[in-house]
């Protein structure tokens, strides 16, 4: 990045941090804060160990330092400013999400568009809000947009913050669905004799009340209900798609559902040898379908910093933007974080790495050399190392 | 001081009741060697079988014992020691409470006081996060991680568990494990404190027993440890073999037996686990142990280097760790050392034992 692009864009910031208003975390003075500056050279060097005493009200600081990047610990400390983690005294910390699309299974890096892996970016947060409304009971969720490929989801829940991080790799592991085992989402218990003739010695459910277990059930069951309303022979050709599963074998699963479909709906999975089979596979589709790819560093590591909401991506130039809980579905991440400030008016810019860049609502198909384009998209360029400053 | 202080001496009440009696640690460690001898014995027994001993038949002795004990593990104060006491006081408490509970219901108007789940919840700031679930209990998911997470298991792994609305679903007998774990917590909480020199001078022979004990541990710990889930890729596949009773070459029946002796595998341990395998005749086996021993050769036989493995096919399903080391052995010890020693369950305790993991 050459000299003016870098001096332009740290006015351009400063400007935009002179209007913003930016609410600090909860517990701001008890947090590390970093930043990193606008310097010259290749590497980035992070100013960390910072206390809110040592940088003065957060919106009067940005506006003066006018960073690149701004970040806060997801951790609480006695001395936020020790230059060692131990000498901080570790309180408790937060419970930080963060979901990047550069991680994301279903990414074809190179291939999908900025705007395609944000979208399955969003998925995999609706997928990981399930998880953390529905199965861990948090209500006290700030899900953020980055302002670059993907989202983070803040939890600052009391009975959760104390928790290290073997326990916090047991969270992660959860809404990843590692380690889960068919045989310890199965409940067994003995059936007396009166069961009936056909009935097995042992009976195996899957709980219905909670957990991957609930999850496991209600995917079998939309794959029974998908195959019951299915001509036969169909549903027939459509389980033999399975692994292991042949025609005997299809037929007697599908008779056994149709006829315990009660059962099933109950959680017992035990109607027939062949459906148990099924159910089996079903809870391995189940957690490929069901899973959140968090990264999981970020959530383990008990003293992270993160991206401050309302701070601008030094890497895009976007605001990285919390959103609320009933926004998120409308939320789109190319509009709704392009910084008022750099809206309504042109720039030039020296395009370097041209190409697609979708922001806004428009689309722009960008040569190399000297463009005139709205300044959120010149900035957007610039701060992806693809455009210089214009000369002047 | 009432005979439930003693049972169960990390109570709060029980260091009230310590504290109400005015006692004075310093004095007690200068003047009542029977107080000091069970507390010793403690901390000894943890270390060495994992149990804190028998109690002393009067409750002031076996209750003062435990803050001397805490004393004594604070001066050694070396992790291993700290980590192996807290465990043992947790078993003895939890074998207590367990029966406690079991008998509380029908022999309520016994002489003895006894402790009951609700008191031992309270104690542990659980109350709120306990609630009872007809059939067993929930457990708020947080209290439930800090008692759960370092169990070992797959049952225990949240994944694994019906999880909703922020509440996990477990048995009677499994909350009792978590209460082990908040008690083993409570023990630890604290450990290793600072010791006034005064107290420290009066238990140096205490404390030279203990690290003589602790430096007799860690010399048969070094190698004598058979986790085979920690085996280095290629050893796993041979063991594998061996078991499903395949026909293992000569080298790689030569590194199997070399690793298994380089570990601290006895001939007698080695004869038996190859015993499934038809291609290993007993006396063959034994003679080609004894003999990479060194009992009936001039030479005592080493595992073959990682290198000496790839040559002879023998290296399989590399992983990281392959990657950074060049002997299998040099594997295993890596392994060894990342894994805490209380999640070490080695195979020739295994058999028998399940009952300690309950």
């Amino acid at each position: 990045m050459e000299e003016r692009t870098r001096a332009y864009l740290r006015g351009r910031f400063g400007d935009h941090y002179r209007q913003a208003s930016v609410t600090p975390p909860p517990a701001a003075n008890e947090r590390e804060w970093g930043f990193i500056p606008w310097t010259e050279g290749p590497g980035e060097t992070m100013v960390r160990h910072r206390s809110l005493l040592d940088l003065g009200e957060i919106e009067d600081f940005l506006g003066r330092r006018k960073p690149r990047h701004v970040y806060f610990s997801a951790g609480r400390y006695d001395e936020p400013s020790a230059s060692t983690m131990s000498d901080k005294g570790w309180r408790s910390s937060d419970l930080v999400f963060d979901l990047d699309a550069d991680h994301l299974p279903s990414v074809v890096l190179g291939e999908d568009s900025y705007a395609e892996m944000l979208a399955k970016c969003k998925d995999a947060l609706l997928r990981l809000l399930d998880f953390l409304e529905e199965d861990f009971g948090f209500d006290d969720l700030t899900v953020v947009f980055s302002g670059g490929r993907g989202y983070h989801v803040h939890v600052r829940d009391e009975r959760i913050r104390h928790l290290e991080r073997d326990a916090r790799r047991e969270i992660v592991d959860y809404v990843r669905g590692i380690g889960l085992e068919f045989d310890e989402l199965v409940d067994e218990e003995s059936v007396a004799g009166t069961a009936g003739r056909s009935s097995p010695a042992q009976k195996r459910t899957l709980s219905t009340e909670g957990g991957w277990s609930a999850r496991a059930h209600r995917h079998m069951l939309a794959v029974v209900d998908d195959l019951l309303a299915m001509e036969e022979a169909d549903a027939l050709d459509r389980l033999q798609e399975y692994d292991g599963i042949g025609e005997g074998k299809a037929t007697a699963a599908l008779n056994a559902a149709r006829s315990n479909y009660e059962q099933l709906e109950a959680g017992n999975i035990d109607v027939h040898p062949a459906f148990y089979q099924l159910a089996k596979i079903l809870l391995h589709e189940v957690v490929a379908a069901d899973n959140a790819p968090i990264d999981e560093p970020v959530t383990t590591d008990t003293n992270r910093l993160i991206r401050l909401p309302g701070s601008l991506h030094g890497g895009s130039g976007l605001e990285v933007q919390r959103i609320d809980r009933e926004d998120i579905d409308a939320f789109d991440p190319l509009v709704d974080p392009v910084p008022e400030t750099f809206r309504g008016h042109d720039i030039t810019v020296e395009v370097t790495d041209g190409g697609l860049v979708e922001l806004d609502g428009d689309s722009f198909t960008l040569e190399a050399g000297n463009q005139t384009v709205p300044e959120h998209v010149g900035v957007f360029l610039m701060a992806r190392g693809r455009a210089e400053k214009g000369k002047e | 001081m009432e005979p439930l202080h003693a049972r169960y001496p990390f109570l709060a009440r029980s260091r009230e009741a310590v504290e109400a009696a005015a006692v004075d640690l310093g004095e007690i460690v200068a003047t009542d060697e029977t107080v000091t001898a069970r507390a010793l014995e403690r901390v000894e027994s943890a270390i060495t079988d994992g149990t804190v001993g028998e109690p002393h038949r009067r409750t002031r002795v076996e209750l003062l014992s435990y803050p001397v004990a805490r004393v004594l593990v604070s001066l050694v104060d070396v992790h291993i020691c700290t980590r192996k006491y807290a465990q043992a006081e947790a078993e003895a408490a939890y074998d207590r409470f367990t029966e406690e509970f079991e008998t509380t219901t029908e022999l309520k108007s016994t002489q003895r006081e006894t402790l009951d789940r609700t008191e031992l919840l309270a104690e542990f700031d659980l109350a709120s996060a306990v609630s009872d679930a007809g059939d067993g209990y929930r457990v708020e998911v947080g209290a439930y991680l800090d008692l759960a997470a370092d169990q070992r298991g797959d049952s225990w792994r949240l994944v694994n568990r019906p999880l909703a609305d922020g509440e996990v679903r477990v048995t009677a007998e499994e909350l009792n494990v978590l209460l082990k774990q908040a008690i083993r917590h409570r023990v630890t909480d604290g450990l290793p404190f600072t010791v006034p020199d005064a107290i420290a001078d009066e238990l140096t022979e205490e404390v030279d027993r203990l690290e003589e004990v602790l430096s007799e541990l860690e010399l048969t710990r070094e190698i004598d440890t058979v986790v085979p889930e920690l085996f280095p890729p290629c050893m796993k596949s041979l063991l594998d073999q061996v078991q499903k009773g395949e026909h293992l070459e000569h080298h790689s029946r030569f590194a199997i037996a070399t690793f298994l002796v380089g570990i601290g595998m006895t001939t007698d341990e080695i004869v038996d686990l190859f015993q499934v395998n038809p291609g290993f005749g007993e006396e063959a086996t034994r003679y080609q142990v004894d003999h990479i021993r060194g009992d009936t050769s001039p030479t005592e036989y080493s595992t073959p280097a990682c290198s000496t493995m790839q040559s002879y096919g023998d290296c399989v399903n590399m992983d990281d760790l392959c990657e950074a080391i060049s002997h299998p052995m040099g594997y295993y010890e890596q392994k060894l050392d990342d894994t805490d020693e209380e999640e070490l369950v080695d195979w020739r305790e295994d058999e028998g034992d399940e009952e300690a993991d309950a």
